[in-house]
């Protein structure tokens, strides 16, 4: 959709842009502000956090937050950890939900609707309530303090939206293309890995959004708390609640803020780099 | 190529299943994230003088109630994932109830009196005892005494001493009279017991029955409505207010009086603070004629019933309360010790003058209602306390209300 | 297309991995707890658990609290969302920059972000009654998690900043989704923006519109870890969702039964949503 050309005046077209860039840095401002103070904050000492006027801008700089937070191997570890259980979660998870998308998009089946029941009762319960059988049977299975007794919760809890959001996309997919494929000797396999697979980027790219940085990947705290008990396994949000000062009751809101920082990093970049993907695979144009 | 593969699997596989021959016992428990370092150190001083034995000590978060969730989770599923469990004072009789703790009379016996005797008695339920106590936690009133000494005033010892001095020497907003924890929290419940005690009232009297709707009661929640609203020398915020909230007023000098736990003291006497100097600590006030009491808090070690390690946790709970164990852990992470004669040792003594103060106190604490319900009567008197705070509800109305839901909880 | 036993078998293997996987960590734990709301001490007692309920004060007003709080912050949600979809599907420079600072609220750990709005609404030390102050839109600093209406802005506030990306992102791969063609189409003959936007854009973006709706009610009648940090729940109970009330119930008053029931009841209320939700809004065939 581009922006329409008013034919009679170059001044309200030039007023439209303005106050559409305005609006543009507004919402900017509003999404980025919270995220802002907590920049600002992790750069100022410890006891300026707490005086009176407040300052917008620190006096001096201090990144001593920061070292701290980077010389600390365990926080690096918690860096890593997530890393690796979120891109996990989300290449199971894409996996397993394009295939279920398919079959539930395309072919009928006896169990069709028992499946999509099963992925609805998953969403519809909150999340407290499987906290305990959960740790019970990665207690059995041997699972806690590994990696994977996380992402099979994730990708679990995750599946319901991806497969509606992969479902609903391949319904777009005209079944002539298919037909087509049919007529001309591919197996189902194959359709689905080399036509529509490829066709389906930009919902596949959504969806990774969407589960990394859902409430079940990168950000999950209940979870990650419970299984992982060692302090080499955890993961970041749980590893940022630990951060303590120098008393019990202490909150370090410079350390806390600059491990927000820190670890919006990895999604920053993830995000940025989806993002194009997006643009990339709806500028191929629409599906036909 | 297929060998290869086999191959890699075996080791993979074995290596999941792999059991080294145990010479290490191994036992842990959740704590707290150390601040300081004292409990590390203490743990690889027993580890040495125990090699066969290892301890692990798994740091939490500083939220009590997340590690209690922690604890619960693990005990809910069978599970030995913690030998030893690092209680709080009030988890210790819901924890008893449900089976999940061992009694420990069998060598915990005449040990005990060389304990405070509020934390002892926070340990036991239904006769037995489940807990070694190892920190003890006192509510204390923390006072400016530079303020107080140019006036010429001596330290309050009356409710109404403490009114006059802050009406007298207050300059809201910038400076206040009386601060205290008012956030519907566990904290709010220990200021009201606090109160509520200074006028001669309880909550449960000796025999068990409910008591705390009385005219003592309804003085006791008058009285904090009106320090905000009458006698107007604490600010309103006081509701959201938790343990740093008040400490970051009093240091930075915007309050006369404070409510708060020991641990504040030495954060108070660093270098870069204002009030540095300047503090004393007194008992907290009562009503004329009536006594204080503080509310105790405390944690301590108990022994968790899935464990599979008792008597290496029994060593190492008899090393960690020892006397040379509970001076190292307040010399590196400021402890508040629960035996009563490292009050009087001499190295304490000097970084701590004020120690001798807050052993009296300490010795007068009383514990809040030891009952495996606790935290549901809690609960409920939070948030009566809060809304009589907020002025949505009479003192009276608000105690008969939590009255009659404290009696339906107590009759299940 | 002739529905052979192998497109029988393809389909269920497909969707095989999905099954069990949901079966285990899903549905088992749902399971457990449907018996034991039915229990009390491993007897049982029948619908004891439930009538219980209905007479439980604070349980009304948790599920009141609950209520208004997505009747609240949900349809804002999909209002701004709506709105920041269509922004952000203009062509404009730094438009990739917008949309991730769009995303970053999504992406920031939800309990984190709790507390740094906490140290946000502070009364003395808080940014947000700074900026009111000196734009002097108040007098005097106010209490805001210390007075219940104030309080339930705050964590409305909170809500909306956090998940508003969630259908942003949803309804702009929505609007990406539509022919261009069919605004050409009907533009020849003559149609403004707001009758392109009313016959074209919204009736398309429905099965959009309708997958973000039901997804944020739901996790809105979950919410948790906002709230639980933000305010506990207070002040006076102001603000407990029941998902509060259940951890209370199971974590700390340790009544397994009663706290399945409420999990029971909760369940059953998300379905009655998600079936109205369909009933109302749900699979119509869009004719091109």
């Amino acid at each position: 959709m581009s922006t329409k050309k008013y034919r009679f005046s170059p001044i309200i077209y030039g007023l439209t842009q303005i106050s559409f860039y305005l609006l543009v840095i507004f919402i900017v401002i509003l999404h980025l502000a919270p995220f802002l103070w907590q920049v600002i904050c992790s750069l100022k000492n410890v006891d300026e956090i707490y005086s009176l006027p407040l300052k917008y801008i620190p006096s001096k700089i201090s990144l001593s937050a920061y070292r701290d937070l980077i010389s600390n191997p365990l926080f690096l570890r918690y860096l890593l950890n997530s890393i690796l259980i979120s891109l996990s979660t989300t290449f199971f998870c894409l996996l397993l939900a394009s295939l279920s998308g398919y079959a539930l998009s395309r072919l009928s089946l006896r169990f069709k609707t028992f499946f999509q029941f099963l992925l609805l009762i998953a969403c519809l319960f909150p999340q407290i309530i499987f906290l305990v059988p959960l740790y019970e049977l990665m207690a059995n299975l041997k699972l806690i303090n590994k990696p994977l007794a996380l992402v099979l919760p994730y990708v679990t809890f995750s599946l319901p939206l991806a497969v509606w959001v992969m479902t609903g996309f391949f319904q777009t997919i005209p079944k002539e293309i298919e037909e087509q494929a049919i007529i001309d000797g591919f197996s189902r396999l194959k359709i689905l890995t080399k036509i529509i697979l490829p066709l389906s980027r930009p919902a596949l790219a959504t969806c990774a959004i969407l589960i990394f940085i859902g409430p079940f990947a990168w950000n999950e705290f209940l979870f990650s708390l419970s299984f992982m008990i060692k302090d080499t396994s955890r993961t970041v949000p749980v590893g940022i609640a630990l951060l303590s000062g120098a008393s019990m009751y202490e909150m370090p809101w410079n350390k806390i803020c600059a491990a927000c920082v820190l670890t919006t990093l990895p999604l920053i970049i993830f995000v940025i780099i989806f993002q194009k993907r997006i643009i990339e695979g709806l500028t191929r144009g629409a599906l036909k | 190529m297929y060998k290869l593969i086999i191959i890699t699997s075996l080791m993979i596989a074995s290596s999941y299943f792999s059991c080294y021959p145990q010479e290490k016992t191994k036992i842990t428990f959740l704590g707290w994230p150390d601040p300081g370092g004292g409990f590390e150190e203490v743990i690889s001083d027993f580890e040495k003088e125990n090699p066969d034995i290892d301890v692990e000590m798994i740091k939490g978060p500083t939220s009590t109630d997340t590690r209690e969730t922690m604890y619960v989770t693990s005990f809910l599923a069978g599970e030995a994932t913690y030998d030893m469990v690092f209680m709080d004072i009030i988890w210790v009789p819901k924890f008893a109830k449900q089976g999940w703790l061992i009694p420990l009379d069998g060598w915990f016996k005449e040990e005990r009196k060389e304990f405070l005797p509020g934390d002892i008695q926070g340990s036991i339920y239904q006769g037995k005892i489940y807990r070694v106590p190892l920190q003890s936690d006192a509510g204390v009133l923390y006072y400016r005494k530079d303020l107080l000494e140019k006036e010429g005033f001596m330290p309050p010892q009356t409710w109404d001493e403490l009114i006059k001095i802050s009406q007298k020497l207050q300059n809201p907003p910038h400076l206040w009279g009386f601060v205290f924890q008012g956030k519907q929290y566990e904290g709010l419940v220990c200021n009201f017991l606090e109160i509520l005690w200074s006028f001669g009232g309880d909550i449960f009297d000796k025999k068990g029955n409910l008591i705390l709707n009385s005219p003592q009661g309804v003085q006791a929640l008058e009285f904090m409505y009106k320090l905000i609203h009458t006698y107007k020398i604490t600010p309103e915020g006081v509701t959201t207010y938790e343990e740093e909230e008040t400490r970051h007023i009093f240091q930075e000098g915007r309050t006369i009086f404070c409510r708060n736990w020991p641990y504040m003291w030495k954060l108070t006497q660093e270098e870069n603070s204002p009030v540095k100097n300047k503090v004393g600590i007194i008992r907290i006030p009562h009503k004329e004629g009536k006594n204080s009491f503080s509310t105790l808090g405390g944690w301590g070690f108990g022994i968790s019933k899935f464990s599979k390690n008792k008597s290496a946790c029994i060593k190492f709970i008899k090393y960690i309360t020892s006397y040379q164990a509970q001076k190292k852990l307040h010399l590196k992470s400021g402890i508040v010790p629960t035996r009563k004669a490292l009050f009087s040792d001499e190295e304490i003594l000097k970084l701590n003058p004020h120690y001798p103060d807050l052993y009296q106190i300490l010795l007068s604490a009383k514990p809040r209602p030891v009952h495996p319900e606790y935290a549901q009567i809690s609960d409920i008197l939070k948030r009566f306390i809060h809304k009589v705070l907020l002025g949505e509800l009479s003192p009276k109305t608000a105690l008969d209300k939590a009255e009659l839901k404290i009696k339906k909880v107590l009759k299940e | 297309m002739p529905k052979s036993f192998d497109e029988q078998k393809f389909g269920l293997l497909l969707i095989l991995p999905s099954f069990i996987l949901l079966g285990l960590v899903a549905l088992y734990p749902i399971l457990r707890n449907l018996i034991l709301s039915f229990t009390e001490n491993d007897q049982f007692i029948g619908i004891k658990n439930f009538i219980l309920l209905f007479q439980d004060e604070r349980f009304k007003s948790s599920l009141f609290n609950t209520l208004l709080f997505c009747l609240i912050s949900v349809p804002l949600q999909l209002f701004l969302g709506l709105v920041f979809a269509l922004i952000l599907q203009q062509r404009f420079f730094t438009r990739g920059f917008v949309r991730t600072s769009v995303f970053l609220p999504w992406a920031l750990p939800t309990a984190v972000m709790a507390v740094a709005w906490k140290w946000i609404f502070n009364d003395t030390y808080g940014v947000f009654n700074d900026i009111l102050l000196r734009l002097q839109i108040i007098k005097e600093p106010l209490a805001w998690l210390g007075k219940p209406d104030l309080a339930f802005f705050c964590i409305i506030l909170a809500e909306v900043w956090k998940c508003t990306p969630f259908v942003t992102v949803i309804l702009l791969a929505g609007l990406q989704s539509i022919p261009p063609e069919l605004y050409e189409a009907i533009s020849v003959d003559g149609a403004n923006t707001l009758q392109r936007f009313r016959l074209i854009t919204l009736p398309l973006l429905r099965p959009f519109l309708l997958v973000a709706l039901v997804f944020r009610t739901i996790q809105a009648l979950g919410v948790f870890d906002s709230i639980w940090v933000l305010t506990g729940g207070g002040p006076g109970g102001s603000t407990e969702p029941i998902s509060l009330y259940v951890y209370d119930t199971v974590f700390r008053y340790l009544k397994f039964s009663y706290g399945s029931t409420m999990v029971i009841f909760s369940f059953i209320l998300s379905l009655i949503f998600v079936f109205i939700f369909y009933k109302f809004w749900g699979d119509r065939q869009i004719e091109y």
